[in-house]
């Protein structure tokens, strides 16, 4: 059984092991040993594309196989009997089809921006104006959606049918959905492949705006690692504070009934919940106090992103 | 770092002195519950002092190859405790490599004997391995890998294995169907053997069937968790019909992961042309080979890094039968077990059994320690 100072060293050493690789053996222990999870551990040998070959967990089988690209994300791992939460490297196999290299000569290949946060914390605004200020590198993905069209909608909506979304979904175009009910209809709400995979085409990042169903969504699909995914919070010290902040907004943006004000604000208070206990699911938490000091945050990564690539 | 180089530069060590083998006792290989470690020792001891013409009185050293023993029986200290087994209490001690402990043992005697040092050694090999649960005899024969960089993903010695077949199969096209050609033969040599574990036959469907443990291995491709004691007298006083005509080891990287190439295992490969030199003979003069089938896979790696086979094509050898060269005729560690520690001195106790029933000069025995990290090879002779 690996001791907790075995464990720590190597823990020391994983930041070496965040990156991509390619599966060199796979294989499947249907009886791991004493101390692991009783589950069948799927395990695969794998050069990281800095030449070291490591064995790590993959998350899934499904299209792995010898040759085939994985990317790194931090998973649990198991919890010691002294209570010791042990996390280890585990790798993803891509499944999303690879963009060719030539259109993209400024970007991460495969990277996507999402913008999640309750109902009236202003995340069309801030993508809006993202997409104006770094028109250059990202691109809003127009939204599926089954709901009416309104006042003060613009082009980031794409309004069907409850049948042409469900068509679309047993087509699998639709990689990402969610219901978010009214108090009289479901609404469902998802994202096509196609449309983000034509926007890298263009050399661009995809900006998406989400929430935990459709974030995890696009975390299955294209993997946790090509997601940079930012957690967007009104200002205020308490749920309460901030949930109030955010009535005064969607108050005064005139777009909204007094039901329909009440049912987002319900929503809103599981979206800030969910920000806290889906961690895992957020890269950054910005607060938006400021709206051109969050516009430059998020525009600093754009150009990080550009100027790594 | 990755080992990309196969060329050792160690120089050749060419044995000084004739060791014969003097005398060889075993019990035979499987669940001894009632047995302990040290009543496993003493039944093969007993056998192995019948059949040679010295005495208890002229041993002069004990060697102990055992791996596990402070794991499942909570014994350490193997020397000493050997060593009384005799009524004169010789000096002793204890050799560890991991599932290549047995035949590291009998190279360590040989240095003793070359030198002078001894003159005849008792050379014990034994593990007891079915007392504790099998989840636990898996944590502690992952202690024969890298603890820091295999173990901490949660794999186990059959996933190791898994990882280097399902590397074998990408390269070269080996299918389910031919690996399970190993197991049965194994198991159908074992039917002969009264000291092996298993001796029921097995068709290669029964393994193909059987359960996966590590996929693509299954339950029948894998030895068992066995118990047992090998004891071998080795002296350059008492002349006997066979003598070790080559005794040599060598070392890989202990990780799997600082491998250039899972297909093939470069420390049998160092080992075997040393051994051949040593000996001074043809690869095709050798009659018998014990090889260490740890997992079937491994079984068919050997054959070609011993170079009886090329590259991709070690599974030919269990294709068809070859009347001048027997493969693990005792059943291999599959069907006869694998107590780790004594598997080494078997092997070769085996070959001198092989060579007496077939007249034939040479007979050879691999026996490596996790997935070849160290490897020993001796070859037999019949004079």
């Amino acid at each position: 059984m690996t001791n907790p100072p075995t464990q720590h060293r190597a823990q020391k050493k994983l930041r070496n092991n965040m990156q991509e690789g390619t599966i060199l053996a796979i294989t499947t222990v249907s009886h791991p040993p004493a101390g692991f999870n009783k589950a069948p551990r799927n395990i695969a040998l794998i050069k990281l594309n800095n030449g070291t070959r490591v064995l790590g967990c993959l998350t899934t089988m499904d299209s792995a196989a010898i040759g085939k690209t994985v990317r790194p994300r931090m998973q649990l791992q198991r919890v010691m009997e002294t209570g010791l939460r042990i996390y280890d490297v585990s790798y993803e196999p891509v499944l999303m089809k690879e963009v060719k290299q030539e259109s993209l000569d400024h970007v991460f290949p495969g990277y996507i921006i999402a913008l999640s946060g309750p109902s009236g914390v202003g995340k069309s605004t801030v993508s809006s104006l993202l997409v104006r200020t770094a028109s250059e590198y990202v691109e809003r993905v127009p939204i599926i959606t089954t709901r009416k069209g309104m006042q003060g909608d613009n082009e980031e909506y794409i309004h069907v049918t409850n049948t042409e979304f469900k068509e679309m979904c047993d087509r699998g175009e639709v990689v990402a959905c969610t219901n978010i009910p009214d108090r009289n209809v479901q609404r469902q709400y998802g994202y096509k492949a196609k449309d983000i995979e034509s926007i890298w085409t263009k050399g661009k990042i995809p900006v998406v705006v989400t929430e935990e169903h459709l974030l995890q969504g696009l975390s299955d699909h294209f993997g946790r690692r090509s997601l940079l995914s930012f957690g967007l919070l009104p200002p205020g010290e308490s749920k309460r504070a901030m949930l109030s902040q955010l009535l005064h907004r969607l108050r005064k943006r005139n777009r909204d009934t007094k039901e329909s004000i009440e049912d987002r604000i319900k929503n809103a208070e599981k979206d800030i919940d969910c920000l806290r206990e889906r961690n895992d699911l957020f890269d950054h938490i910005l607060v938006n106090e400021h709206l051109e000091s969050v516009i430059d945050t998020l525009v600093g990564h754009v150009m990080n992103t550009a100027k790594t690539k | 770092m990755v080992s990309t180089c196969t060329v050792k530069l160690n120089k050749l060590f060419i044995m000084e002195k004739a060791i014969y083998i003097a005398g060889t006792g075993m019990t035979p290989f499987g669940e001894w519950w009632d047995k302990s470690i040290r009543e496993l020792m003493d039944e093969a001891v007993e056998k192995a002092l019948e059949s040679a013409e010295c005495n208890a009185l002229d041993i002069d050293t004990i060697i102990v190859a055992n791996m596990l023993a402070e794991s499942t029986s909570n014994q350490a200290h193997l020397g000493p405790l050997a060593a009384n087994l005799l009524p004169h209490a010789p000096p002793a001690l204890r050799v560890e490599s991991a599932c290549a402990s047995g035949a590291i043992a009998m190279h360590t005697a040989c240095g003793l004997l070359e030198s002078g040092r001894s003159e005849t050694i008792l050379v014990i090999g034994v593990e007891k391995m079915t007392d504790i649960a099998p989840s636990d005899i898996s944590t502690a024969l992952m202690g024969a890998a890298d603890a820091e960089k295999d173990a901490p993903c949660g794999l186990t010695f059959p996933g190791i294995f898994g990882l280097v077949a399902s590397s074998y199969m990408n390269e070269y096209g080996l299918t389910r169907e031919d690996l399970s050609l190993v197991s049965s033969r194994h198991h159908a040599n074992a039917a002969k053997n009264p000291y092996a574990q298993f001796r029921n036959q097995v068709t290669p469907e029964n393994v193909t069937n059987s359960t996966k443990v590590a996929d693509p291995l299954r339950m029948l491709d894998c030895s068992p968790i066995s118990d047992g004691a090998a004891a071998c007298i080795l002296s350059t006083k008492f002349a006997s019909s066979f003598r070790l005509a080559a005794s040599q080891i060598a070392t890989d990287s202990v990780s799997i992961t600082d491998r250039a190439s899972l297909t093939s295992f470069p420390a049998t490969k160092d080992a075997m042309s040393k051994a051949l030199k040593e000996a001074e003979i043809e690869r095709d003069e050798i009659n018998h080979i014990e090889i260490h089938d740890c997992f079937s896979i491994a079984a068919v790696i050997n054959v070609e890094d011993l170079g009886f086979a090329e590259a991709g094509k070690g599974i030919n050898a269990y294709k068809k039968e070859n009347s001048s060269l027997t493969i693990n005729a005792s059943g291999g560690l599959k069907a006869c077990g694998h107590p780790v520690g004594a598997t080494g001195v078997k092997q070769i106790i085996d070959s001198v059994k092989q060579l007496h029933t077939s007249k034939k000069q040479f007979a050879l025995t691999q026996n490596f320690g996790g997935a070849c990290a160290s490897c020993a090879i001796h070859i037999i002779e019949q004079v």
